[in-house]
């Protein structure tokens, strides 16, 4: 057999392989098209109406939306609440992260069971558990007047402050997940490496690990941001209306007032602002990883 | 055990088909009606589903879904209704005559049309439940409001939990508000202006649906709701009483209507007329689920606000027809006096 007739053979195989690939992924690329795409472009097409009753074409939802500074304000709350949120489960789930790599495997099996413990309750009892914790009388409260640290009752609920502590309670997963599957791949002899080299802990915690975890950070940032900017039922039952977001002006103008034109508006300024704030996070963790690597 | 294809294929398909087996059983078909979430759901669940089965042979599918999600989902699907039946109250009804989305209603097909007050049906539906909307308070918290006015002021206000004009209750009682202090069925203005005033004292703004968790849990003593979830939440233990404004409480009737496109129209009539009977609003009367009943031969409940339906004559009503239109611009003026 000459070297021409095995690399057309293997050129075939490799043909033959990416057509079976290829009809492989296209029920998966079709029901994509179908479930996602296709509404998108709905949403995008509705968005161009100018009434309720969606026959009249044009772009006064646009106009409209965005000729009201209020709805900026949301807009920007909205990116800030899950800028918060980012935040507070990095500083309570990075740690724990950091824990997790030090445990025996027997207790990372329990630490990650109690990590993944929230996913298995619904988000709706879940949210309502923080009413019972936030509430007035709830544990919070009754804790520190049973202490005697207040003598009146703290006002947690429908306050931006609980609404992020019991959405870094709620969104803890999706930040420790990728932080612990890409922690748990690190060798652990670089750690042992700084040290020789005379790197303090702390050294060697912002210059080795830290750099070396930032895909699983950036990831999980990524997965925290998008969820409790979207979370509208936390949002909602722990915030109040008084604290107005995105996804209430959306289920308030598609459910309550049938808006439907000014509704896909404002879902499409929550994708896009959701998705530009994911896609600068995105950049950071890129460059991070770059730096890392040159 | 090895599997192959044909096997496999073989498998699925007999499980697929064994699916469609529930539905040979039921000889005279099913009915999917929308019932709203909570009490609605569980008292249609557990008194009239069965009793539908045993007259009628019928299965009710109980669709829990709140007035405006009904007519947003029966918009979305365009002709082809995901229900047969809605359940709405006066502002989603008109939604719903406006948009097309009843079938016209033939009352003459209900047996128990001669048990209705006169006027209860129209060519589009027929009342089967009766809503009065006054204030809720905490009676070993806070001393008896005596109207809406007194919501603004100590000790009520710093214990007062309010929603918007997302429900039927929270925009009649607001209108309510309103007229105190110099607005009308039409201009809402006066009571934002007034709740501004007060807004840091206010123990709650919150969505309609978790104030009942919110007052159950003390965030708030005293709001504005119905005579249903007063006694729901007696029935859960909760220290809670019902108030009827010195203005008035606020009446309206809920209504159930034939979606447009419903395949099941025939089953629809059988179970429109159960619920109007009295054997099923006798006990959708008595607690936990305490509704008011709209058949001649049921009696209200000793602890309701009057002692029949002619009472309610005299109750506050409002013209869902002119509130329709504004309410977009009142949600809208109300997240912006309320937001933080």
């Amino acid at each position: 057999m000459t070297s021409a007739v095995v690399t057309a053979e293997i050129y075939g195989e490799r043909r033959s392989l990416r057509l079976a690939e290829w009809q492989l992924a296209l029920p998966l690329a079709l029901a994509f098209a179908a479930l996602f795409l296709a509404p998108l472009l709905l949403l995008v097409a509705t968005s161009f109406f100018n009434d309720d009753k969606i026959t009249e074409p044009g772009f006064a939802s646009w106009a409209k939306f965005f000729g009201d500074p209020f709805n900026y304000k949301v807009i920007a709350d909205t990116l800030l609440l899950g800028l918060k949120t980012v935040c507070a489960t990095v500083i309570v789930g990075y740690p724990l992260a950091l824990v997790y790599m030090d445990l025996s495997p027997r207790l990372q099996k329990v630490l990650l069971f109690i990590i993944i413990m929230p996913m298995l309750l619904s988000v709706v009892v879940r949210t309502f558990a923080w009413i019972v914790v936030l509430g007035r009388e709830g544990v919070v409260n009754q804790a520190l007047l049973g202490l005697g640290v207040i003598s009146e009752p703290l006002r947690l609920l429908q306050t931006e402050l609980g609404l992020v502590i019991s959405l870094t309670q709620i969104e803890m997963p999706l930040m420790l997940l990728p932080l612990i599957s890409v922690m748990s791949r690190l060798d652990p002899n670089l750690r042992d490496a700084s040290a020789a080299l005379g790197a303090s802990r702390w050294r060697t915690l912002f210059t080795v690990i830290v750099p070396l975890s930032a895909p699983g950070l950036v990831a999980g940032c990524l997965l925290v941001f998008a969820s409790s900017t979207t979370a509208f039922i936390s949002q909602t039952v722990i915030g109040g209306v008084r604290l107005i977001y995105l996804p209430l002006v959306i289920w308030q103008q598609s459910l309550v007032v049938y808006h439907w034109p000014l509704a896909a508006v404002a879902s499409l300024s929550l994708v896009v602002s959701v998705l530009t704030v994911i896609a600068a996070l995105s950049y950071l963790g890129r460059r991070s990883s770059r730096h890392l690597q040159g | 055990m090895i599997f192959n294809r044909r096997s496999l294929l073989a498998g699925v398909t007999a499980l697929g088909g064994a699916s469609f087996l529930p539905g040979i059983a039921h000889a005279k078909g099913s009915v999917i009606a929308t019932t709203y979430p909570g009490t609605w759901e569980d008292a249609y669940r557990t008194v009239v589903a069965p009793m539908l089965k045993k007259k009628d042979d019928i299965d009710l599918e109980l669709a829990p879904l709140f007035a405006m999600d009904q007519i947003g989902k029966a918009k979305a699907a365009r002709g082809a209704p995901p229900f047969d039946v809605f359940v709405l109250d006066p502002g989603p009804r008109i939604v719903g005559l406006e948009g097309g989305l009843f079938e016209k209603f033939d009352a003459t097909k209900l047996g128990n049309l001669s048990k209705l007050p006169a006027g209860f049906t129209d060519d589009v539906g027929v009342h089967v439940s009766a809503q009065v909307v006054g204030i809720a308070y905490n009676p070993k918290k806070l001393p008896a409001p005596k109207g809406w006015g007194d919501l603004l002021k100590d000790p009520w206000v710093s214990r007062l939990g309010i929603t918007g004009f997302q429900t039927t209750f929270g925009t009649s009682s607001l209108i309510e508000l309103s007229k105190l202090f110099g607005g009308s069925l039409t201009n809402v203005d006066p009571a934002l202006v007034e709740l501004k005033k007060v807004l840091p004292k206010i123990a709650a703004v919150g969505l309609p649906a978790a104030m009942p968790g919110l007052f159950q849990q003390g965030q708030c003593d005293v709001m504005y709701t119905n005579t249903q979830t007063v006694a729901t939440l007696k029935g859960k233990g909760v220290d809670v009483e019902f108030v009827k404004p010195e203005s008035g409480a606020i009446t309206f009737f809920t209504t159930m209507h034939i979606a447009k496109g419903s395949g099941d129209i025939g089953n629809a009539y059988k179970y429109l007329d159960l619920v109007i009977s009295k054997e099923a609003q006798e006990a959708l009367t008595k607690p936990p689920y305490n509704f008011l009943p709209v058949n001649k031969d049921v009696p209200l409940a000793a602890d309701m606000p009057m002692k029949n339906l002619d009472e309610m004559a005299n109750y506050v009503q409002h013209d869902w027809a002119k509130i329709n239109p504004l309410r977009a611009a009142w949600i809208e003026k109300f997240n912006k006096e309320m937001a933080k």
